[in-house]
Parts: structure tokens; sequence; C-alpha cells
């Protein structure tokens, strides 16, 4: 259990999607300009993350890996189908992304309009993609990859909530023209990381 | 325009048909190009702990391998493992990283041996695989015959720190463990241990510099070495005293 | 069967030079006053995590290049058949596959590199500049076009991962292509940065970059 622990402490923080691994930028720059809409994001990331990490963990285990489809019968085994990977894990995302934004829309309508907007941008967000590759390199089993999910999803919640925070402050401030904007948020990204870099080494 | 479910089905499937026989033969023709090419990142790093490859071509590294390497798989008793699951298992296939994450007693342990002249084993190399700062950390140690003295390592890490663990990959540092001794005169094994700082006075033969600045890689490497060599001491200890049996035998 | 034959012939006969004004500035655009990176804040997700160095930064951008037209082409070629309602997962497929294209032959030809880039080049394919070239203009316009406009965007982006990617290996590792540049001018004590080897450096060189480039082309974001 400890360990599970320190994995999700280990990859929201230390292993941070945003500013470990670049992962999910665009989604970070563009909707950091209001907390409320990065709150959103967030929770929509790490419900995404946390779902779609296992399923396709599941689906490398069983599917993709060499010798993995020998449940079927034992002439499957040396089949080695690697090469899919992408373009499942990819149609894996889209088609979890949309089957969800269809069930929020039936079942919850509000739910759907502080989260919704947010799903399909998510298909195309990094970190997803980023999240189910990482845990295969990584050789994770399924709930250090669950628990992975969760821990990067969250990572990237509180970065971009923190980010959208700093923002809203920033309008007050007088920033160069060049800087405004873009600019400025990449060095606050710089920043911030830094501040993050601080929990290396952290363990339960 | 709208299309009809019909046509959205059948345009997907003729597209996933496509891409699907696109990829499948491109796997089919580079595959056999990749396998050699895992191949020969294996093998150079198994023959990089004992010579200096650096000069040598991919195809003069396979056949200098296949010429002086032999290889077998051992359990955690130091027997030697033909098949796991009715599969033959192969040295060099072994996944060092997949084993690290069992339990170490029903680990495989690949080891390498190496023959200048085809007969008598020169050096005995070892794989082992631990954790850095950052991410894993992995080597091969050379021992000699005897299996006491270091020949070479080579170290290698995923994402250690540039300039600073990431040095553990560089000749500077793995020249450092060249004629060390893992076992002390009483015969106790006690690994090698990297110390804290750079320029230590009056290094013991167990001992190595350490790099300043990474000191959490530093101890990753020494739990790396004295875990894998704990684990491979039965098998260590048998060919001890094969040897000193052949020497008595032959005198 | 005639009346389409009709329709290309007039088609041909409107066409315009290989390189005319208009053609030169969907090539040009995408590199300073339009830059996918720096005004439009696309694809800054994938890439930058390879820039420590400069060589693996050169094998990144040269894929996003490939992978870039090629989708371009081919989406632009098939785009009056693909269904509207599917049309994102039929670019992300063509995207999908195209990075798969790459990443085995990387595999197979230069297996160094695939080890350094791992999962980075998989994720080219979420690297939003091509989907969203793809979604803005391969579906609406001309192959030999949308392939213009892709190798315009996708050059504007290496050009601006490979500025970032010297300035870190130079400053992180005082080397650039991995050769020692101020031990060669006989600078040996060159004190590196590691904060330019890790992630901050990138933000923080990518955040300068992008200063320098508004000023000099007076885009100010509101």
């Amino acid at each position: 259990m400890n360990e599970i622990i320190n994995l999700i402490i280990k990859s929201a923080f230390m292993d941070n999607m945003v500013f470990a691994y670049f992962l999910g930028m665009c989604s970070f720059l563009a909707v950091s300009k209001k907390v409320s809409t990065a709150n959103g994001l967030g929770l929509a990331v790490i419900f995404v993350l946390t779902c779609t990490a296992p399923l396709n963990w599941l689906i490398q285990q069983n599917i993709l890996n060499e010798g993995a489809l020998s449940w079927i019968g034992p002439e499957f085994a040396t089949v080695d189908l690697t090469f899919l990977q992408l373009l499942m894990f990819i149609a894996v995302i889209a088609s979890f992304v949309q089957l969800v934004e269809m069930i929020i829309e039936k079942f919850s309508p509000a739910l759907y309009g502080s989260l919704g907007i947010f799903l399909p941008l998510i298909a195309v967000n990094c970190s997803i993609l980023g999240g189910s590759l990482f845990m295969v390199q990584r050789d994770f089993n399924l709930q250090e990859a669950t628990a992975f999910g969760f821990g990067s999803g969250f990572g990237f919640y509180l970065a971009i909530i923190a980010l959208a925070a700093i923002r809203e402050k920033l309008k007050y401030s007088h920033v160069p023209d060049g800087l405004k904007g873009l600019g400025i948020t990449m060095l606050l990204t710089g920043l911030m990381g830094l501040a993050f870099k601080t929990f290396i080494g952290m363990t339960l | 325009m709208q299309q009809s479910n019909t046509y959205i089905i059948i345009f997907t499937l003729i597209m996933t048909i496509f891409f699907g026989t696109l990829l499948s033969f491109t796997r089919m023709q580079l595959g056999p190009i990749q396998k050699v090419q895992v191949e020969i990142d294996t093998k150079k790093k198994i023959l990089g702990a004992v010579m200096d490859i650096s000069s040598l071509s991919p195809d003069e590294i396979l056949s200098l391998y296949s010429k002086k390497m032999t290889s077998m798989v051992l359990d955690i008793s130091g027997n030697e493992v033909l098949s796991s699951d009715g599969k033959l298992l192969i040295a060099e296939e072994v996944n060092i990283q997949k084993n690290y994450k069992i339990y170490k007693d029903d680990r495989k342990y690949p080891v390498f041996m190496f023959s200048e002249d085809g007969n008598s084993v020169d050096y005995y190399i070892f794989p082992m695989f631990g954790n850095g700062l950052w991410d894993w950390i992995s080597g091969f140690v050379a021992l000699d015959k005897d299996l006491n003295k270091v020949i070479g390592v080579a170290f290698d890490h995923k994402a250690e720190t540039p300039g600073l663990g990431a040095r553990i990959s560089s000749d500077e540092i793995q020249d450092r463990y060249k004629g060390k001794e893992i076992f002390d005169i009483e015969g106790n094994l006690v690994s090698i241990k990297m110390l804290k700082k750079e320029k230590n006075p009056a290094l013991s033969i167990h001992e190595v510099d350490g790099m300043s600045g990474a000191t959490i890689t530093a101890n990753g490497l020494n739990d790396m070495m004295k875990n894998y060599l704990n684990c491979y001491l039965p098998f260590i200890l048998k060919n001890k005293k094969l040897d000193e049996t052949l020497i008595s035998y032959n005198e | 069967m005639s009346e389409v034959k009709e329709k290309e012939v007039v088609k041909v006969k409107k066409s315009e030079a290989l390189f005319s004004k208009r053609r030169r500035n969907i090539l040009i655009d995408p590199l300073d006053d339009n830059n996918p990176v720096t005004i439009q804040v696309l694809g800054i997700c994938s890439a930058l995590a390879v820039t420590i160095k400069l060589e693996p930064t050169i094998v990144m951008s040269l894929s996003v290049v490939f992978v870039m037209i090629f989708s371009s082409l081919l989406t632009s070629l098939v785009r009056d058949y693909i269904p509207t309602r599917v049309r994102i997962i039929v670019q992300l497929a063509i995207i999908a596959s195209l990075v798969t294209l790459v990443s085995e032959f990387l595999k197979a030809f230069n297996y160094e590199m695939f080890k350094v880039l791992g999962a980075f080049v998989g994720l080219i394919i979420t690297n939003c500049i091509i989907l969203g070239r793809l979604e803005a203009y391969a579906m609406g316009n001309k192959p030999y076009d949308s392939v213009l406009d892709a190798l315009g965007s996708s050059v504007g982006y290496a050009w601006i991962i490979l500025a970032v990617a010297f300035f870190r290996e130079l400053l992180g590792s005082g080397s650039i292509l991995g050769y020692k540049v101020f031990e060669m001018i006989g600078w040996s004590s060159f004190p590196t940065n590691g904060l330019f080897v890790d992630s901050i450096g990138a933000f923080i060189i990518l955040g300068l970059i992008i200063w320098v480039q508004r000023s000099r082309n007076g885009y100010v974001e509101n």
C-alpha cells in the first residue's frame, strides 16, 4: 500500500506531467486564464487519466504484447502486435472521452455544463496519451498503472489551478508588451517547476 | 454534409484495413532488422564491461560476441535454469528490469562468460539493476576468473542528472572500479562502495571515489552492487571452489 | 463523368505558379509572424522534453516535418470523402499510423535514438500543431497548398525547438552536438548550469525566445 501511495506522490509532484515532461502544455497554457475553467479541465483530466491508464494497460497486456494473445489459442502465442500500440491507445482515449461525454450529457446536464465542454479538448491532451505510454515503458502492474494515472492527473490539476490563480493576479501587474500572455506564462511555469523540484526525495 | 451511418462504417472499415495492412507490412519488413538492433545493443553493453568497443562496428561486435562469449541463466541458489513455462531461456533475452520487480528468490539471473581461447572462462559478467535518484540505473560488472577482482564495469541510467549522477556512465567513473576487490581477506563479501566525496585520500581495495553532488545516485549504485552480488553469491562461491579444486588437481 | 472532367480543366486553367506570392506566404507566414509555437501557442507539449541535446531534437524535428507533410497530403487527398461526424478520429488515425511508421523505422535504423526519444515519438500524435493544421487547413484545401502549409508550420515549429535545444545543450552541457565547444576554445572550466538540463531551463529559454521574437515583430497578446 505504501508503495502505491509513494507512486501517487511521485507522479503528482516529482514527475509532474507538466513541469517534468511538458505534457498537456497546450491546454495548460490555453485554459489557465481563469481558476473556474482551470478547475473544470483539471477534474476532467484526473478522471480520464485514472480510467484510460488501466484500460490501456489491459489492452497492452492482453492484446498487444508479444504472446499476449495466447488466451485465444496456442497458435497465437508468437503474435506480436506492439506496432498497433499508438493506434489502439489513441482510439481508446478518443472513444472513451466521447463515451463519457455522451453519458454525462444524458444523465447529469449540470455536470455536463461545467465539465462537458472540456472533454473533447482532452482527447488531444498529450498528458493522457503520455500517461498510457509511460505506464507501458515503466512496466507497471494494474494497480500501479491506476495509481500512476490518478497521481499524474492530480499533478496536472494542481499545476493548472496554481497557474490560473497566479495569472488572475497577474492582470494587475505591468508586464512588458512582448512578454504579455505566453511569454510571462512560460517564465512563470519555469519558476513553478523550480518550486516543485523541492519535493525531490520525498517518500512516505 | 451529413453522411449515412452505413457510409461512415464502410469508410472506417476501409481506413482500418488500409492502415492495418500498411503497418503490419512495415513491421514484417522491419521486424528482423529491429531484432538485430536490440541484440547488438545488449551485446554491446555486455562486452563493454570487459573491453573498449567504441571503435567496433556492429558486425564486429556480433562476431566477437559469438566467438568469445557463453552465457547461462541461474536461479537464486546458483543453479542453472534451462527453461521456464516451457520456453527455452536465453540469457541475452532475460529482461533484468522485469526481473527486478519480482521477489529476489523468484528472479532469473543471467551470467555471461568471456573466454579468450574458447576453453576456460577468463571473465564473468554479471548484470544488475537498481534505482538511482530519478529512475532506474543498471550495470554489467565483470569479475576475473577468481571471481574477486573487478575487470571492468559498464553502468547505464535512464534519467540521472547530467553532469552529476549521469557521470556513472562515463569512463572516468567506471575506470575507478578496475582492480577493486569484492571479497575481504577472510572471504566475506563486502562489495565495492562508492564514497561520498571526490579525491578521498587512502582508498581501500573495496572503495572508490564518489561523485560530488550525486550522493543519492552513488548510494543507489552501492545498493545495486551489494544486492546483486549477494544474489549471485551462491554461484560465485561454487565457481571459486571449483577453481581451487582444479588448481590442486593440476598440482 | 464529362462534367467532372470539365471542372478539372477549369481548375487547371486557373492554376497559379508553383511558387506564387500567395503560396510563398502560406509557406513563410508560420516561420515568423504566425509561428505555431510562439504566436499560436500550439505544440509545446510533446517536443520540449527532448530538447536537452541538439541531436535528438533534430531527429524529433525531422519526424514532425515528415508526419505533418504526409498527414496533410493524405487528409487533403481524401478530404471530400471523410465523414464529418468521425473526422477527428480519422485524422488521429492518419497521424497515429504515420507516427508508428516513424517509430518503427527509427527502431530499425537508429536504435540509439529510439531509446533516447522513447515515448516522445508516440507523443507526436498529440502535437496540437498537426491536428490543428489538418482541421483548419488540410480539410478544406487542395493537396499542394496543404503540403506547403504543413511544411511552413512544421519548419516554424522545428526552428523554435532547435533554438531551445541549442541554448540548453550549450549552457547545460557545455557542448554543441556532443562537441565540447568550450574546451576547444581553451575554456575548460566553463561552469555548466544544471538548470538548463532540467525542464525548468526549457521553460525559461522558451519564454525568453518568445519575448525576443514578439518584441521584434510587434505582436502583443491581450
